[in-house]
């Protein structure tokens, strides 16, 4: 990975980590799923392509998708330019940016009890 | 009522007894470890510690909070759940010692159990060894009164776990020294305003007193240096003399009169106990005491106050007050010296609250005997109640005319439009009251005035005859 | 070294590891404060029990209920008049509370046949409410009186009578967290689902977590309204029993409170698989996104534009006009727990405060992964907060501003510091566009206060006082 391309991330997981709280549900299967639902929908609607939206949980990650995407795109207008790749690669990164510091690093001693 | 109807009138009928239903619908009283904590912040550099759950004290303090307007200190030792398998022990002597560490200046720390540690059966005058031995241990030299206060929630209410703690006090603090020629005075649960009173009385006759608790300072200063000055007066020292005072005189029946005779039994301190003095005659009868006990005169000053009482009362009573039907709840000792101030200005009681089931004991109270020679309407005084008992009678046509007492009931007045003043504890919904006195003379002019201006805004609110204020 | 020992807990060391100060030095993930665990005996500690958290958090809210609590009579004295949440049917959540009212008796001989003959009279005097609530306290626990036992015979002689039980005595778990997930619990495992609803919209939805605190549901019902979602549920603000049964109904949980009601929400995509939004509704950036994703679910965009539109016209003109004057004003916050993360960004984008201490009495450790995350850097971020701690931090930070509860807020009056309302408000409501400009303004009350100045002024100091002109501005 490239230094724009890390430098970018900075950029777009700072605002994440200040704004949403979907990363911040219960448990790690909840964190793990939302990263994973609302980072996929974001780079489909980064990427010009229309959003999934065939269940319910296809419509969650949309809502939250789509207006992270209004936001990102106001903030940081150097996305306009990032191509599909581009795109992709910043999606995966922001969600092993996110798994990393909100699942797997994280000090939050409730994220693994099989119960609510 | 004409002069004929009352000639024909049948005999009132005066009911005593205790509220039908056993389960209750709005509580007139808190539980024993509240009235635990209310004697033990009277203390000056004392920090209670509840044990229990941490809502026991947390709730308590916001009660304390919403009645005076100030912070007060009271800990927890926050049982959880180890503690109610294992027994809490372990968690009053970390208390203690996370005080005793924290806190340098704490003199004295009441420990009041509650429902669960009751209940868990904690061993508190045991493990107070054991925590007399760790100080002496961590903390050598360091002076520290640890006073056991069981306080069993489900027995009683907060006015008998006051009376509870304020007798154990004194059974843990009172020692044999030189008399001080003091007389102690249980004040019963009283506002600052009160105390002041008190104070005043006590310096107009020129008699010394060591008044427990001295709580003038709950209602405390915002001061320039920023200081902090909300805690009891009563020091260590005082709590001490009381084993070493002339006399005691306890200012109500309920509220520290068993701490009264447990110093005449441990340590022959004459007791005197009195109706707490609320209307005139209540303080006539006090002020005669103070002096037959010590010899002094009533001076010319207190009957010129009385006198400035009685003509603001006279203004009042028979063209403003006559024939109106009052309910009146709250603490025993305020709602029968309530019941008695309302027959000198010819407002009628005719329901009193007694929220605990002490049942048996107001039998005997010779307050009641007075009310039933001289009550000449249908009057019903219900002990073990809840305010539903006057929400119900409401409810169901009785027709009061005015509502004394604290602000849990406020609904009620506020609901069926009923004239209601605040009185009691506690008070949060109107401003101020903590500061004004409610006993003495100079408590029965505001009690007056308060109750007059009530009914006067009530009647220009409804329009009832409020014509006649055009000219008065 | 971002963790603090503060100088009053040095005889009390573990307190260390609750207290964060954010620096932009450290990797914050290395640092969260550790929450939820024990209390220290003796600390002077902020918390209440699990019981209020149950009856006094969430089931009192209710309006069609009867909160019946068997127990000694404390236990329903204090979690009454401690509150403000009204509601739309004569505010009967805030006038009334039941106690099976234990005596010694009971204690040694069980306190079931009180029970069962409390709840009886209960019913019987208001033959008009059918609801009924039933919690456990510290004795009646200890004890082992069969709570489910005696509710099920009630509801057999009473069939249109429905009670729901909840276990929660006040020594379980270590603050008011406890409760809430007990109910939060025991609600989905025995009420959901047993009730049906009429839906009148395609678009359905249970808003979770928020109490009417003076007025907030009432206040994001009109919003519902106006969008055409039905609200199947409140959980639990201005909410009936009933209401709460029906949540299975629902197409969508929007979770505000996630602290005392994340649980349900969970529960609610685990059982029913109605997926679960987060949002924020204090603040107008924060509740324009939340209405946003909402109706982005539902794809009625149009509406929810049309709406925020509406509501900045009418009302970010006044939020901008204090936070003029806001600028730069340095606040605490003393509250349960998810005010915290919910209100640190928002009062700084919204209003140009700034955030310097924060303390939570129940939060867990997701509340301060959140709170950290939106925070500023040289903000403390206190787990447990004890009252000399209390002391110190206004010290080291300042504040302008304190959100607390009643009680300490008289405590910081001393050291000429105003408070506001954190738990109740001082006049809100403060969600919603119109919320939060009522928030501002007791803000701006709060630190425009000609008293603030005088209680500095000690009048033997020669100098008189100067007074800053026009202290106060005409909003």
């Amino acid at each position: 990975m490239n230094n724009v391309l890390d430098d970018q991330l900075d950029e777009l997981y700072g605002y994440i980590e200040e704004r949403c709280l979907w990363q911040f549900f219960s448990r790690s299967w909840d964190r793990q799923e939302n990263i994973d639902g609302v980072l996929d929908q974001a780079a489909r609607l980064l990427n010009g392509k229309g959003p999934a939206r065939e269940t319910p949980m296809d419509n969650l990650f949309y809502a939250d998708a789509k207006i992270l995407v209004a936001d990102l795109r106001e903030r940081f207008p150097w996305l306009e330019d990032a191509g599909e790749e581009e795109i992709r690669q910043l999606c995966d990164g922001l969600k092993g940016r996110l798994v990393d510091v909100v699942i797997t690093r994280s000090k939050n001693r409730e994220l693994n009890h099989h119960l609510y | 009522m004409s002069m004929c109807e009352i000639a024909t009138a049948k005999v009132p009928e005066i009911k005593v007894a205790p509220k039908e239903r056993g389960g209750i619908i709005n509580p007139m009283y808190d539980c024993q470890p509240t009235g635990g904590q209310y004697a033990g912040i009277g203390i000056k550099d004392s920090i209670p510690l509840v044990h229990g759950g941490q809502g026991c004290s947390m709730f308590v303090r916001l009660l304390f909070a919403q009645h005076f307007k100030e912070n007060f200190d009271i800990a927890s030792t926050s049982l959880h759940e180890d503690s109610a398998v294992f027994g809490g022990h372990k968690r009053i002597e970390e208390g203690v010692m996370v005080l005793a560490k924290r806190y340098p200046d704490l003199r004295v720390i009441p420990i009041i159990t509650t429902c669960s540690t009751e209940v868990i059966g904690d061993d508190v005058e045991g493990t107070i060894k054991k925590c007399y031995q760790a100080l002496a241990d961590e903390l050598p030299g360091r002076e520290l009164h640890l006073i056991p206060i069981h306080a069993p929630s489900f027995k009683g209410s907060h006015v008998t776990g006051y009376d509870e703690a304020m007798k154990a006090i004194v059974k843990t603090m009172a020692k044999k020294g030189e008399p001080t020629g003091k007389l102690n005075v249980f004040t019963g649960w009283i506002n600052p305003g009160d105390l002041k009173e008190l104070k005043h009385y006590f310096a107009e006759m020129g008699v010394a007193a060591n008044f427990l608790m001295d709580i003038e300072d709950f209602d405390s200063p915002m001061l320039p240096n920023k200081a902090i000055e909300t805690h009891g007066r009563t020091t260590v020292e005082d709590l001490q003399n009381t084993a070493n005072a002339a006399a005691s005189l306890a200012l109500g029946r309920y509220e520290g009169a068993s701490a009264a005779e447990l110093l005449k039994k441990e340590h022959e301190v004459p007791s005197h106990v009195m109706n707490a003095p609320y209307g005139i005659g209540n303080t006539d009868a006090m002020l005669r005491r103070l002096s037959e006990i010590t010899g002094k005169e009533i001076p010319e000053s207190l009957v010129r106050e009385r006198g400035i009482a009685l003509d603001a009362l006279a203004d009042l009573a028979h063209m403003f007050f006559a024939n109106k039907k009052v309910a009146i709840y709250g603490h025993p000792d305020l709602v029968l010296g309530l019941a008695q101030f309302c027959m000198e200005v010819e407002l009628e009681p005719a329901l009193l609250l007694l929220g605990d089931d002490k049942g048996g004991r107001y039998k005997k109270d010779p307050r009641i005997a007075e009310l039933k020679k001289h009550v000449h309407w249908d009057m019903e005084i219900i002990h073990n109640a809840d305010l539903w008992e006057l929400e119900k009678r409401v409810k169901e046509g009785v027709e009061y005319d005015l509502i004394l007492g604290h602000s849990k009931g406020r609904y009620i007045a506020i609901d069926a439009g009923i004239p209601m003043v605040r009185v009691g504890f506690p008070t949060f919904d109107r401003a101020g009251l903590y500061r004004k006195p409610t006993i003495g003379y100079r408590g029965a002019i505001e009690l007056a005035e308060n109750i007059a201006n009530t009914l006067f805004a009530h009647m220009e609110y409804t329009h009832d005859r409020e014509w006649i204020l055009n000219t008065w | 070294m971002p963790m603090v020992l503060l100088e009053c807990d040095k005889d009390i060391p573990e307190r260390q590891r609750h207290i964060f100060l954010k620096t932009p030095e450290d990797d914050v993930r290395e640092c969260l404060p550790i929450a939820n665990v024990p209390t220290i005996p003796g600390s002077l500690s902020e918390r209440g029990c699990a019981f209020c958290g149950a009856k006094l958090v969430i089931g009192g809210v209710l309006k069609d209920t009867i909160q019946m609590i068997h127990g000694p009579v404390g236990c329903a004295y204090d979690t009454w008049h401690t509150k403000r949440y009204p509601s739309d049917n004569g505010h009967f959540p805030l006038k009334y509370v039941w106690s099976t009212d234990m005596k010694e008796q009971h204690i040694v001989f069980g306190g079931e046949k009180r029970l069962e003959q409390s709840i009886h009279e209960a019913f019987d005097e208001m033959p008009d409410v059918k609801r009924m609530i039933v919690y456990t306290t510290c004795p009646t626990a200890l004890i082992g009186d069969d709570v489910k036992a005696v509710v099920k015979k009630v509801m057999k002689e009473r069939p249109d009578v429905d009670i729901f039980t909840v276990e929660c005595p006040g020594f379980s778990g270590v603050s008011q967290s406890k409760g809430h997930h007990v109910l939060n619990i025991g609600w989905i495992n025995e009420k959901v689902g047993t009730a049906e609803k009429e839906i009148t919209s395609e678009y359905t939805i249970n808003f979770i977590g928020d109490y009417n605190i003076q007025g907030d549901t009432f206040l994001l019902q009109k919003y519902w309204d106006r969008l055409g979602i039905q609200v199947i549920s409140h959980f639990t603000g201005n909410g009936t029993y009933d209401d709460l049964r029906c949540m299975h109904q629902a197409k969508l949980n929007v979770v505000n409170c996630a602290r005392s009601a994340g649980y349900i929400a969970n529960e609610l995509k685990k059982r029913h698989g109605i997926p679960r939004l987060d949002i924020d509704t204090w603040g107008f950036n924060y509740m324009a996104e939340g209405i946003r994703k909402v109706c982005a679910f539902f794809g009625i965009e149009e509406r929810g534009e049309e709406l925020i539109a509406d509501e900045y016209a009418k009302w970010k003109p006044q939020l901008d006009w204090y936070k003029e004057r806001l600028l730069g004003k340095k606040m605490a916050i003393w509250t349960g727990g998810p005010r915290l993360w919910h209100w640190t960004k928002s009062v700084e984008d919204d209003m140009g405060i700034e955030v310097v201490a924060m303390s939570s009495k129940f939060g867990h450790e997701e509340d301060f992964e959140k709170v950290v995350a939106r925070g500023r850097e040289g903000t403390y971020y206190i787990d447990d907060a004890n009252e000399l701690e209390f002391f110190e931090i206004i010290d080291l930070v300042k504040p302008d501003v304190i959100f607390t509860g009643p009680r300490v807020g008289e405590l910081v009056k001393k050291l000429h510091i105003p408070y506001i309302n954190g738990h109740a408000y001082h006049n809100g409501p403060y969600m919603g566009f119109e919320g939060f400009v009522n928030m501002a303004r007791d803000i701006y009350n709060a630190t425009h206060n000609p008293l603030a100045y005088l209680a500095g002024q000690d009048i033997r100091d020669p100098t008189p006082l100067v007074m800053p002109e026009r202290l106060r501005e005409v909003a």
